[in-house]
């Protein structure tokens, strides 16, 4: 067991694709999708005006758009509004605001339109700005209602007292003292990548089948036990430096807050073992390299998707949630923050740890039961 | 001599196919045993057998006295098998694969340090043992792939067609290493289907065609029973071989003539007695008999059909 292991870290160090797949492939995600978030905050929404009215009134409206926070008012005086209507319809422009000529006189006569032109196949980048003319149609009401209230004799403190809203919105974040978008992505990215490891292990074992390799151990004094345990503990081990890499490379740079370290630790070890057990067990099943590695690339892509590892699984539909829950990548990423998030210690997630060493231990189940029939393939 | 190996009516079939049809043959200590015969005979399946990669159907080995099946692993401990591939770690080190190979037999430390310094000598490849078996050509990979069985000093060496494809001069590298073995009293058994192989490197053969072992004996008892003797002669044109008696066939070969019998010295003294009457005579030989004789003798095929 101890040859076969020394022999496979070796093989591992001489491979430059398995440093590149498990450790600077995922540094590379981590950074770019660490770059757009991280200036996430930064970024405004763009709403286009075209003012034909050009008054003082439908000025003080785009300058009270212009002060939101959060977007950026940019006027379209020309070409004309039929050809942005035609770039919306295009597909190259997402919404559009038209005051129309008499939007002053109107206000002072009681009521006026303001067209809002949109995209509909992009009405979820519409959806805010929509908002926002709710909001300020609304405040243009009360501003209508307090000059009638006032009109009819009604103090300012009386008028404020009428127009008060029966319910107040107070929030109070609760939990989660640390979030912030890298405790998405870090961890997210680590558990994808995880399960890479996958493909290595069946590549090797394919190597070691279709060489002769397997053949030739059988006719020395090397048991099958051995030989089983010296392939899966390099990778394990692998998957353990690999995860310690991009998690302390999230605190180094982004200043991910890790929480208690013998838990994270403890996340880890369960990983690598999930990880690498199934590893272990598809490549006693799986009849040729191409097909083990679909099989790979389903786990760690649709895991991915479906576990919430690029997105928080909540903002997932709620069927993709569940079948969220069958996969390990969903527990280790929800004991990944709670941990970063939440600081929760071992007693909240024992289940998470447990869940991923059954699926770990359901791996390492066939590849047992599979792995006579494989060397008995391998000696022919 | 004692027999390290008794092999009794093996047989093993894969799916319908039988590979081994009661296979019988035993091997002397210290000897080279030829298997011999063409590509699927069944050869690589005793010798998977032999080494315990594959179990027989029915039939028993006895190693070293003991029971195969019963003491694998007392007998791996004593058994060096070179399969047909290349079985190496390309990207690691010859002295890598050595440790590797080495290590497997419980061989460590200073002892594993001196094996591998003895083995690359005898290989010829000291000088490149820190490179990667990758930058070696075919001749040294199959000279390495033999290192590595040899680590352990086994008592039989098992060789599975061990030079297909390499240059001459790793051939005979290799002959020299296996002649080497045989004299410090290594039992080599060694498959071919190059009957020349056999003839310069075994002192016993055993020919085995469709799972059968079909001729066994040493070199010259095989010739004796199954190679045709015969004459081969040149002669001027009016010389006519078909007046010479106890010949049993008569055809062209070069420039002469091969006469086929069972009594050479008694036809070469008839053709003798025919150059004192007048008749001319350029050339009159033995036909050395060849394995490949042999085989066309037993099977009505050529070795390498």
């Amino acid at each position: 067991m101890k040859n076969v292991m020394i022999k496979e870290f070796k093989l591992m160090l001489k491979e430059r694709g398995n440093v590149f797949f498990l450790i600077i492939l995922p540094l590379l995600f981590i950074v770019a999708f660490g770059s757009i978030f991280n200036s996430a905050g930064s970024t405004s929404i763009t709403i286009h005006v075209h003012d034909l009215d050009r008054t003082a009134a439908s000025q003080a409206f785009v300058k009270q758009i212009d002060r939101l926070k959060g977007f950026t008012v940019k006027k379209e005086n020309s070409p004309s509004v039929a050809s942005q209507v035609k770039k919306i319809k295009d597909g190259s422009l997402s919404s559009l605001i038209v005051i129309d000529k008499g939007f002053e006189t109107g206000l002072q006569k009681g009521g006026v339109p303001i067209h809002f032109y949109q995209d509909g196949a992009q009405s979820s980048s519409a959806a805010p700005i929509q908002a926002i003319l709710q909001n300020m149609a609304n405040q243009y009401r009360e501003q209508k209602l307090a000059q009638t209230l006032s009109a009819r004799g009604l103090n300012p403190a009386q008028i404020k007292q009428t127009l008060a809203a029966p319910i107040h919105i107070q929030t109070i974040t609760e939990n989660g003292k640390h979030i912030d978008f890298m405790s998405q992505i870090v961890p997210g990215y680590t558990v994808m990548f995880v399960f890479f490891i996958m493909i290595s292990m069946l590549q090797r074992f394919f190597k070691e089948r279709d060489s002769g390799m397997i053949a030739r151990l059988q006719g020395t004094p090397l048991r099958s036990a051995g030989y089983l345990v010296g392939m899966w503990i390099p990778p394990f081990v692998s998957v353990l430096i690999q995860c310690a890499v991009l998690l302390f490379f999230g605190r180094l740079f982004y200043g991910l807050h890790l929480g208690n370290p013998v838990v994270v630790t403890l996340i880890v070890l369960c990983l690598a073992f999930c990880g690498t057990g199934l590893g272990l067990g598809l490549s006693m099943i799986a009849r040729s390299q191409n097909q083990g590695i679909g099989i790979t690339q389903l786990i760690t892509m649709g895991g991915a998707i479906v576990a919430g590892l690029w997105f928080p699984s909540d903002m997932l539909p709620s069927f993709v949630q569940n079948i969220g829950y069958f996969t390990p990548q969903y527990w280790a990423m929800q004991g990944f923050q709670d941990v970063m998030i939440r600081d929760a210690g071992l007693s909240a997630i024992w289940l998470n740890l447990l869940l991923l060493l059954v699926f770990g231990v359901f791996g390492l189940a066939i590849a047992l039961f599979r792995f006579r029939p494989f060397i008995h393939d391998a000696a022919h | 001599m004692e027999n390290v190996l008794e092999i009794n009516q093996l047989t093993k079939a894969f799916s319908s196919k039988t590979a081994l049809d009661h296979v019988s043959f035993s091997i002397r200590k210290g000897t080279c045993f030829g298997l011999l015969g063409p590509n699927g005979a069944g050869k690589s399946t005793t010798m998977k057998i032999l080494t315990g990669i594959l179990s027989a159907d029915s039939g028993t080995v006895r190693m070293f006295g003991m029971d195969a099946a019963a003491n694998r692993l007392a007998v791996q401990k004593q058994v060096g098998y070179v399969p047909q591939e290349i079985t190496l770690y390309d990207k690691l080190s010859a002295i890598d694969n050595l440790k590797f190979f080495g290590g497997l037999y419980g061989i460590t430390g200073t002892l594993l340090k001196t094996r591998i310094e003895a083995v690359l000598q005898e290989t010829g490849l000291s000088d490149r043992a820190k490179d990667q078996i990758k930058s070696f050509s075919g001749g040294m990979k199959r000279r390495i792939n033999i290192a590595c069985a040899l680590l352990h000093e086994p008592k039989l060496l098992i060789l599975d067609e061990p030079t297909v494809g390499i240059d001459p001069q790793s051939r005979n590298h290799i002959f020299d290493m296996i002649r080497h073995l045989r004299d410090s009293g290594v039992t080599v058994i060694y498959s071919t289907h190059y009957m020349e192989e056999v003839e310069a490197l075994c002192d016993e053969i055993a020919i085995i065609d469709q799972g059968k072992v079909i001729a066994q004996g040493s070199l010259e008892q095989l010739f004796d029973r199954f190679a045709q003797k015969a004459v081969y002669l040149e002669t001027g044109k009016n010389f006519q071989p078909e007046s010479i008696g106890e010949v049993k066939k008569i055809y062209r070969r070069g420039h002469g003539w091969v006469l086929e019998t069972d009594h050479p010295l008694a036809v070469m003294k008839t053709l003798l007695d025919h150059q004192e009457s007048g008749d001319e005579l350029k050339a009159i030989e033995m036909v050395k008999p060849s394995l490949e004789d042999v085989f066309l003798s037993l099977t009505g095929t050529s070795l390498r059909d």
